[in-house]
């Protein structure tokens, strides 16, 4: 579960990011939270990864307090989250079945179990005869699985994506939205997609939040981009 | 609690090492550079210090007995010198070996001098081996104070420059070596950093997935490892090589200096090159990696 409570963030410069922003979001749960540039939509995605603190408010994810969270115990919280992100951010001189098991051994797993993990997960996104490709051998969509792959091979709760359609076309985005969601509900992973991508917001009619200069704006179940 | 596998981080490093190899080298060449600088300038004061030692060792002084003394009263003269602290070896020199001594110098250049001379006009000597150098104008006081010896030469003044010049060296090299060692430690994070720079994506990704500071670190440390015996390695080769070409080529045409054979310091100073070379480049990895490993 994730559970943002009176949240403001105010950068050094003195911008106000997020002004006050309240959200639940439930196990299980498939959400976009949309925006224009500037609303806010990376800034919480920041203070979801802790890569920066609250200036005020309390962010909690399950049972870890991001405010209140010692530096040291970070790695062992971004263990509960999958990221994907727009580009990808594999390693090229990986093949998929490295930058999948990579993630696994970075929590040190030992080999026998990434052995037979490994193949499972990339089977899940439909890539397991590109095992032992590199991925500038692989196209736009396939690349994104990787990551969303990589993503799944800790086996956390809450998926959180940014923009990962965004350097796809539109067919490859709505296969990469169905496969995020499939995975949400056959998985029951909690799936937060950052967007702007009015389409697919639109045609998946799922939970949606809007930001709109640092406040919520909109919070609604089956909603669309406008 | 889960155990890492050395031998994937051992392999990581290599595997990095190699994808950098542009960095790697210029990492490699830098610190081989500081350490072969290092390492001869520490040879030549070694060599510089022990031809000062042994100018050093010649620590005499000459006390001339008065001309009229008698054998019993030289006795008595020499028995009160042995008395006397920081002594030696005290070597008589008689009347007529002191005519030999001159006979053997100038002779052959001027046999008319010494004809019909006996070794009367000569004063007798002692000639005193001393200890110590810090002690000597304190025996050179006491030997021109004792009855029956009218005059002292001494070569404390030139063991003084000695003691001096050897003091100058010793500091001189400490800062030489301690300036060095920055400017090798600077240059290596800068490069190391510039390596790391490139990798900066790597690094943010293991973040993203929940990577421990010390899993992402230990690559890269391991790295500087390589690249430190890597580096010490080849310097020690190249100093070698030139100390045994100088020594044999050059030195042995210039008899007056003594060169220390090269087996009396190859072991300290292949530890020293890996000591410095290893703890030179797991400085320049860490501090190289440090702001990226902040949250």
């Amino acid at each position: 579960m994730i559970e943002f409570e009176n949240v403001k963030k105010v950068y050094p410069n003195g911008t106000m990011a997020l002004d006050g922003v309240d959200l639940k979001i439930n196990d299980g749960e498939f959400v976009f939270i949309v925006g224009s540039s500037g609303a806010g939509k990376s800034t919480l995605m920041k203070l979801l990864l802790r890569e920066e603190k609250v200036t005020s408010g309390t962010i909690k994810v399950d049972e870890f307090d991001l405010a209140n969270m010692s530096d040291h115990k970070i790695p062992y919280f971004r263990r509960q989250l999958g990221v994907v992100f727009q580009d990808f951010r594999l390693f090229q001189h990986k093949t998929v079945f490295e930058n999948v098991s990579f993630a696994m051994r970075a929590i040190g797993e030992p080999n026998h179990v990434i052995r037979r993990r490994v193949p499972a997960i990339l089977n899940i996104v439909g890539l397991h005869d590109k095992m032992k490709c590199y991925p500038r051998e692989l196209s736009g969509g396939e690349q994104q699985r990787v990551a969303l792959a990589r993503a799944l091979a800790n086996n956390p709760g809450i998926i959180i994506a940014d923009e990962p359609t965004g350097n796809l076309d539109p067919e490859l985005s709505f296969d990469m939205m169905n496969l995020l969601r499939r995975i949400c509900r056959s998985k029951n992973k909690t799936v937060v997609v950052i967007t702007h991508e009015k389409n697919l917001v639109d045609h998946f009619q799922e939970r949606v939040i809007r930001l709109e200069d640092g406040k919520m704006t909109e919070d609604r179940v089956g909603g669309m981009f406008e | 609690m889960r155990r890492y596998s050395i031998m994937y981080f051992i392999s990581q490093s290599v595997k990095g090492l190699w994808r950098n190899g542009v960095m790697t080298l210029a990492s490699i060449v830098v610190l081989m550079s500081c350490l072969v600088v290092m390492g001869s300038f520490a040879l030549v004061v070694m060599n510089l210090n022990e031809n000062l030692n042994t100018l050093g060792d010649m620590n005499e002084m000459v006390a001339f007995v008065e001309l009229e003394k008698t054998e019993e009263e030289i006795s008595a003269i020499r028995e009160k010198i042995a008395t006397y602290d920081n002594i030696k070896k005290i070597e008589y020199v008689s009347k007529e070996q002191a005519l030999e001594e001159e006979k053997k110098k100038y002779e052959e250049e001027y046999p008319e001098f010494f004809e019909g001379i006996s070794g009367d006009i000569y004063p007798a000597s002692f000639v005193i081996t001393y200890k110590n150098n810090d002690k000597v104008e304190t025996l050179k006081y006491d030997l021109e104070h004792t009855e029956g010896v009218y005059k002292v030469n001494s070569r404390a003044d030139i063991a003084d420059t000695i003691e001096t010049m050897k003091k100058g060296i010793i500091y001189l090299f400490a800062w030489f070596l301690a300036v060095l060692f920055v400017v090798s430690v600077f240059v290596i994070v800068n490069t190391i950093k510039l390596a790391v720079f490139a990798r900066r994506q790597e690094i943010s990704i293991m973040r993203y997935i929940g990577a421990t500071n010390w899993f992402i670190m230990i690559p890269f440390v391991l790295e500087g490892v390589w690249i430190g015996l890597l580096s010490s390695g080849i310097s020690f080769g190249i100093v070698t090589y030139v100390y045994s070409f100088v020594q044999k080529t050059v030195i042995s045409d210039y008899g007056m200096f003594t060169i220390i054979p090269f087996a009396n310091f190859q072991g300290w100073l292949l530890l020293s090159f890996v000591v410095i070379g290893v703890i030179t480049g797991i400085m320049g990895s860490s501090i190289s990696l440090r702001k990226h490993l902040k949250a």
